[in-house]
């Protein structure tokens, strides 16, 4: 594996409903570390797939996927490449609810052995480069939209991955909390230098990656 | 947050699902606890019966299913005092009468001479006098609930009696009824030449053991030697067949409650499909998701255990103040409590298993697409 790449995929394929619906064809792909690479496609094109792929969330039936030094072919047990490595947004904020901002954003911190005291610091700093320093004690039904996807995104940047996948994360939005999240990934990316893989069908939001990829019938076209 | 502060928060999410769930579960804790603190009460109050008087071991009929239902020659009181090592032995004729609201009157007959055999206080009046006077002496709560008093009087069998004294023992079932001759006793329930049981007191560096022995080799065939409750129980299937029930009582709780569980702790996995989805993605191991959901069972078990607690107490006091003090004596021992607690921890064990066990073995891109 080239040390420079943090995703290498090779002849990369995945079907469901028993082979009946082939969602990737042969995916071949390289992302360097530090990239902010857009993945764009029609709905069904099997970007949404790919991203879970590069995320661990789901398995391949056949060929090969590195990334971030892990083999994810053949680990059983992919929690701790996922704790250690990604950052999930999605389009939907999926935060708990009953839970405040502050203990969502703790969430992925229960997998890393560290102190209460700990969890809670690492979490405000985070709330706080998001903006949310005044909100960490309300509930996410408190919250905008906007508010509650950059919550999302502090969880995201919980575990201090070296990829953020983000999935639609401006989909739910109005365009202005749409254009504030994508400032915030932006930001993100450039000062942390974080890899940065982003899933959307707005051709608009595409171009503000160093590349575009376009997924097409489970190919990358070319 | 901590991981345990996180299982405490999550199970009340849905406050009126857990809310039911809890009082579904609570009512068989409460069942448990009110049923053994009666239990108890009961082996409580017949292991003082068995020991009366600082008897070292009772002699009943064998063969017989209660206690109750014994009956033995008065003859054999003498033949037990002959055996080696028996400093004293005395007979008790025990029956039951219905008095007033209460169906099941307890009356002892006891050879006036061998009274102080039986520890009490006379806190008025006297003792009897003698086998053939009409007389009787009765228990302080017999005393409250048929407000009697030295002087009065009362009618067994068509016979009245003049209560010449008021005892007490601190046994609730015999402090709840009358002491009165073995000769009155006999007559009233027609049991001439009969007693109930043999006290035995044996010789101070005696053993029991081997007197029992003896005696069961010599009279096996008509009697039995109870040496203490779990000799009793062997005996006498009345306190086994509450045992059973209770025990039944308690399988039957962990059976319905744990399906309670199940169901409540499913509704709750499938509502929350998405978020363990999230928390897959975020890194969380399978074991995590595990114990996260076993421990919200338990702990809304565990709730359920101490409300169950409460209501059993409660159901006990109702039923005291409803006119049974005279019947019932509680007892609140350590053991029935944690009993309860056994029973709402292993059906939150057994009913959060499977959700549990559902939850964190649940793909991750299945529950993230979960509508």
């Amino acid at each position: 594996m080239n040390e420079e790449n943090i995703v290498e995929i090779k002849d990369l394929r995945k079907s469901f409903d028993k082979g009946k619906v082939t969602a990737l064809n042969g995916i071949d792909l390289e992302i360097k570390k530090g990239e902010f690479v857009s993945i764009t496609g029609p709905s069904g094109s099997g970007k949404s797939t790919l991203l879970n792929m590069i995320g661990a969330l789901d398995r391949s039936d056949e060929g090969f996927i590195n990334v971030a030094g892990y083999d994810l072919t053949l680990k059983n047990d992919l929690s701790e490449f996922r704790s250690r490595e990604i950052g999930f947004i999605f389009q939907l904020h999926n935060l708990i609810p009953n839970l405040s901002v502050l203990e969502n954003v703790e969430i992925p911190l229960f997998e890393r052995n560290l102190s209460g005291k700990e969890m809670r610091e690492r979490a405000l700093k985070l709330l706080e480069y998001m903006g949310l320093s005044d909100k960490v004690n309300r509930k996410p039904t408190e919250l905008s939209g906007g508010e509650r996807q950059r919550v999302a995104i502090a969880r995201a940047l919980a575990n201090e991955p070296s990829i953020i996948l983000a999935d639609e994360p401006t989909g739910s939005l109005d365009s202005k909390n749409g254009q504030l999240i994508l400032e915030h990934l932006k930001e993100l990316h450039e000062k942390e230098k974080v890899t940065l893989i982003m899933v959307t069908h707005d051709m608009n939001v595409a171009s503000l990656a160093n590349r575009t990829i376009e997924v097409l019938d489970g190919r990358i076209k070319t | 947050m901590s991981f345990i502060s996180l299982i405490v928060k999550n199970p009340f999410r849905n406050k009126t699902r857990s809310i039911l769930a809890v009082i579904g579960i609570a009512i068989g804790i409460a069942t448990i606890v009110a049923l053994g603190i009666v239990t108890d009460g009961l082996k409580s109050s017949t292991e003082d019966t068995l020991k009366a008087g600082g008897s070292d071991f009772t002699v009943m009929e064998s063969n017989i299913s209660d206690m109750l239902f014994s009956s033995i020659d008065e003859g054999y009181v003498d033949k037990i005092m002959e055996t080696d090592g028996v400093e004293d032995a005395v007979g008790v004729l025990t029956a039951v009468q219905p008095i007033g609201d209460n169906p099941y009157f307890i009356i002892i007959g006891i050879d006036p001479a061998k009274l102080y055999l039986s520890e009490m206080e006379i806190t008025s009046g006297s003792a009897f006098s003698s086998e053939d006077a009409k007389e009787l002496i009765m228990g302080k709560i017999a005393a409250e609930n048929l407000n009697k008093t030295v002087g009065d009087s009362l009618t067994l069998n068509n016979t009245d009696y003049k209560i010449v004294g008021i005892y007490q023992t601190g046994n609730l079932q015999q402090d709840g009824g009358v002491f009165m001759s073995l000769d009155n006793a006999q007559e009233i329930q027609g049991e001439e030449g009969k007693v109930t049981m043999i006290y035995v007191k044996i010789e101070k560096d005696a053993n029991v053991e081997q007197i029992t022995q003896s005696i069961e080799d010599k009279y096996g065939n008509d009697l039995t030697t109870v040496a203490s409750l779990e000799d009793l129980q062997s005996v006498d299937q009345g306190l086994s067949v509450i045992d059973t029930a209770s025990w039944a009582i308690s399988l039957l709780a962990i059976v319905i409650g744990g399906v309670g569980v199940i169901n409540t702790m499913i509704m709750s996995v499938y509502e929350r499909t998405r978020e363990i989805g999230v928390l897959k993605a975020v890194g969380w191991k399978n074991r995590r998701i595990l114990s996260m959901i076993l421990g919200e069972s338990v702990v809304l078990t565990l709730f359920a255990g101490v409300v169950g607690i409460v209501m059993g107490v409660v159901a006990i006091q109702v039923i005291l103040a409803m006119g049974m003090s005279g019947i019932i004596e509680p007892v609140y021992s350590l053991d029935v409590f944690l009993r309860g607690f056994l029973v709402a921890l292993i059906v939150g064990l057994v009913g959060g298993f499977y959700p549990a066990y559902r939850a964190s073995n649940l793909p991750p891109t299945e529950a993230l697409r979960y509508e």
